[in-house]
């Protein structure tokens, strides 16, 4: 009795702590080991092929990025996409958003083709894309020729440009969905007195997107930049699957080489680099975001 | 201290249910063997499982010895099979391809065969090129699963509705013959390659290169394609022509692995191809296809129209270093690769006569059975010549290979559509070749 007398209750800061410790525990298992146990990886020379040559060899793997040329064009084409899919995407999701944002008959129905890509995995909606660019039975070529628009069937992913126009149409058609979905619900919290105010001010529709909408989705449209940039970064499966990185190198993205690098050649130390490249830079690319978009949407009704 | 799945889990306590959820959902920890029983645990790509399965149960019937078969998708094999000898729960015998050997035997993964019992009998009763294929170091790992060498195939049936009554001897030959049929109207193009980026090799240049008696490497494995040797620039620039101004080669081409290839030949939809000699039996199967019995093998057209070679490839069945059933293991590699007791080779026939897969055994061609149902896809005596002037590319040799093929096809596909020049191509490689070097010394 003495003793739980003289035993002093835990604080608020030691119970957090003790409650949190198991998801704490769980949480540095599954996802902090194994980020820094990869950067840890990326300073080794590190191929399964050459085991008796793994060794501790600094940042090298990182310092030979800057004459890789394999790597550099990977990155050239992967911020080509990523302006292109990114692009393609805001301005698409925003004409879906505002569409859908409006009541009419078939509202729902179009709801909910317009956020069925999503549901798709990317390796489906590679082989969904590379079957309808099929230069012998693919239904595009079917399509254009019954419009009289080709004489006869062409390869659309033959030519580099092509390949890379077409990958990234697939890559947006497939994510698209999830960019109207933030937006939608960004554009569902703006309140109607705003655009009743900027009616009777005699705003046209233009000033009351640009003045009105704008504005309260720039928040949401932060969220959409960022994780559409890390989703076109990291792009893999649809591209793998429609043209292999090719034609020649004219959609090897990073993340292609990475995994190629990792899963194929077998080199973990230099694909270890290659993701924690690819990681420093979406970073970099976030945070750049923020600094231009954040405090421009934070203002008060 | 290298940190392991068991280490962690003492290390952050998460008790017994873990480590034995986590091996129950696991492979064999040990290397092969490991039910104690002397199984042998045997892996392989996927091609026709049931067949394997169907002659491993012939020798556990006849050798009293149990194999576990784990066939995985081919995709897949050479990375699955890398991971488990890397981390423990590799099989005891296993497929090898001539393209992953240097490496697999620099990563320690495999035994010399070297001093066992019949290998110098194999060694000497199979075509050099497969030997040189199995031998890394001046030591063997292998006994012979299948060999093929690369051919030109082409339809009969339409050269001869466009008048032409002998297969091309040279490339220029080819492009003009395929014109030919081309302007006849009768195919749009002619010639079909499978140059899809996800192939793991294209034997088709190698069979062009080697074919016009060039090669990409010296003996020491120095890239030469940009200096001494000027037959890869000239194969591309041929390439690149048929491709791109005579219109030949189908543009599709770059979207084709050899399945759909092998589909457009079995359809009539090209009149040529480039590819593996057992592709015929089933081009010339009526069960299977509409171009059955129009199905010819020749020989590689080359530059200058002489006859000079073709490329090899030599797939093997090898042992792992650290198996624990040896004996039962190399008992099974006996049975599947070497001779048996009657001084057969009893698997590479069954796979002949079941499926038309190349062998490695000379002697298997003067066999009447063999002839007899070589005669229903293909010419013997053209079939035989293949097979005596194909040879393995010498840079299989290195551990470096597999990045250096990759790059390749890139660089093949920059010449097909036109976006690299052929000097600009073999440059590339060059440098390639270079680098990889550098990198792995």
């Amino acid at each position: 009795m003495v003793a739980f007398a003289e035993r002093r209750p835990l604080g608020d800061n030691a119970k957090a702590w003790a409650l949190n410790a198991p998801a704490i525990v769980v949480i540095a298992l599954l996802v902090a080991y194994p980020i820094g146990y990869s950067f840890y990886v990326s300073l080794q020379k590190n191929n399964l092929k050459r085991p008796r040559a793994k060794r501790f060899i600094g940042f090298d793997n990182y310092k030979a990025l800057l004459s890789d040329q394999a790597f550099l064009s990977a990155l050239k084409v992967s911020a080509l996409f990523v302006l292109v899919v990114l692009g393609l995407t805001v301005v698409l999701a925003l004409i879906l958003a505002l569409v859908l944002n409006e009541r009419f008959r078939g509202r729902g129905l179009l709801l909910s083709l317009a956020l069925l890509p999503w549901a798709m995995p990317g390796v489906v909606n590679g082989l969904m894309w590379r079957t309808i660019f099929d230069a012998k039975t693919g239904a595009l070529n079917g399509l254009l020729q019954q419009l009289g628009l080709i004489d006869s069937y062409h390869a659309w992913l033959t030519s580099g440009t092509g390949a890379f126009l077409f990958t990234a149409l697939a890559q947006v058609w497939n994510t698209l969905p999830f960019s109207v979905i933030i937006l939608l619900a960004g554009l569902s919290t703006i309140p109607s007195e705003l655009y009743d105010a900027a009616t009777v001010d005699r705003a046209g529709a233009w000033r009351r997107f640009t003045e009105v909408t704008v504005p309260w989705l720039l928040h949401p449209l932060l969220i959409v930049l960022i994780l559409e940039t890390m989703n076109a970064f990291r792009a893999f499966d649809t591209i793998y699957v429609l043209t292999g990185g090719g034609p020649g190198d004219a959609t090897t993205t990073i993340a292609l080489l990475d995994v190629q690098t990792v899963l194929t050649f077998t080199d973990f130390g230099l694909g270890s680099a290659y993701a924690w490249v690819i990681t420093a830079i979406t970073l970099l690319i976030s945070i750049g975001y923020i600094g231009l978009l954040y405090r421009k949407g934070n203002f008060e009704v | 201290m290298e940190l392991t799945r068991r280490h962690i889990l003492k290390l952050t306590g998460l008790g017994l249910a873990g480590p034995a959820l986590l091996s129950a959902c696991s492979n064999d920890s040990s290397s092969g063997g490991g039910s104690g029983d002397g199984s042998v645990k045997f892996e392989g790509w996927d091609y026709e499982a049931a067949l394997v399965q169907q002659n491993l149960d012939r020798f556990t019937k006849t050798s009293s010895v149990k194999v576990d078969y784990t066939p995985i998708t081919s995709a897949q094999y050479v990375q699955k099979v890398v991971a488990e000898f890397t981390g423990g729960g590799g099989p005891d015998a296993l497929y090898v391809y001539d393209d992953s050997l240097a490496a697999w035997v620099e990563g320690d993964y495999l035994q010399p065969l070297d001093g066992m019992a019949g290998v110098d009998e194999v060694y000497n009763a199979i075509y050099p090129g497969n030997a040189q294929a199995m031998t890394y170091d001046g030591k063997r790992y292998g006994l012979p699963y299948y060999t093929d060498a690369t051919c030109l195939t082409y339809n009969a049936g339409i050269l001869a509705q466009a008048g032409i009554s002998k297969p091309p001897a040279s490339l220029e030959e080819l492009e003009a013959q395929a014109l030919k049929i081309k302007n006849a109207g009768l195919l749009e193009y002619p010639i079909g390659l499978p140059a899809q980026l996800s192939d793991t090799w294209w034997s088709w240049v190698w069979a062009l290169l080697f074919g016009s008696g060039g090669n990409m490497f010296d003996d020491q494995q120095n890239p030469i394609m940009n200096t001494s040797d000027t037959v890869t620039k000239d194969v591309f620039a041929w390439l690149q022509q048929a491709a791109t101004k005579s219109k030949v080669i189908d543009p599709a081409s770059l979207q084709l692995l050899p399945v759909p290839v092998d589909n457009a030949m079995k359809a009539n939809r090209y009149a040529y191809t480039i590819g593996a000699r057992y592709a015929s039996r089933d081009y010339n199967d009526p069960a299977k296809s509409k171009a059955a019995g129009k199905i010819r093998m020749g020989l590689v057209p080359s530059l200058d129209g002489k006859e000079h070679g073709t490329v090899s490839n030599t797939r093997m069945y090898g042992l792992a270093k650290d198996t624990e059933v040896k004996d039962n293991a190399f008992k099974l590699l006996t049975y599947l690769g070497g001779y048996d007791d009657q001084k057969q080779p009893y698997t590479a026939k069954f796979w002949f006569l079941q499926r038309g897969l190349g062998f490695a055994y000379k002697a298997m061609v003067n066999d009447p059975t063999i002839t007899a149902a070589l005669k229903k896809f293909a010419d013997p005596k053209v079939y035989t010549h293949l097979a005596e002037i194909a040879k393995p590319r010498n840079v299989l040799g290195v551990p470096w290979y597999t990045e250096f093929e990759t790059e390749m096809h890139k660089v093949v596909q920059g010449v097909l559509s036109n976006q690299t020049q052929p000097s600009a191509a073999v440059a590339s490689l060059a440098q390639s070749a270079e680098t990889l070097k550098k990198k792995y010394s």
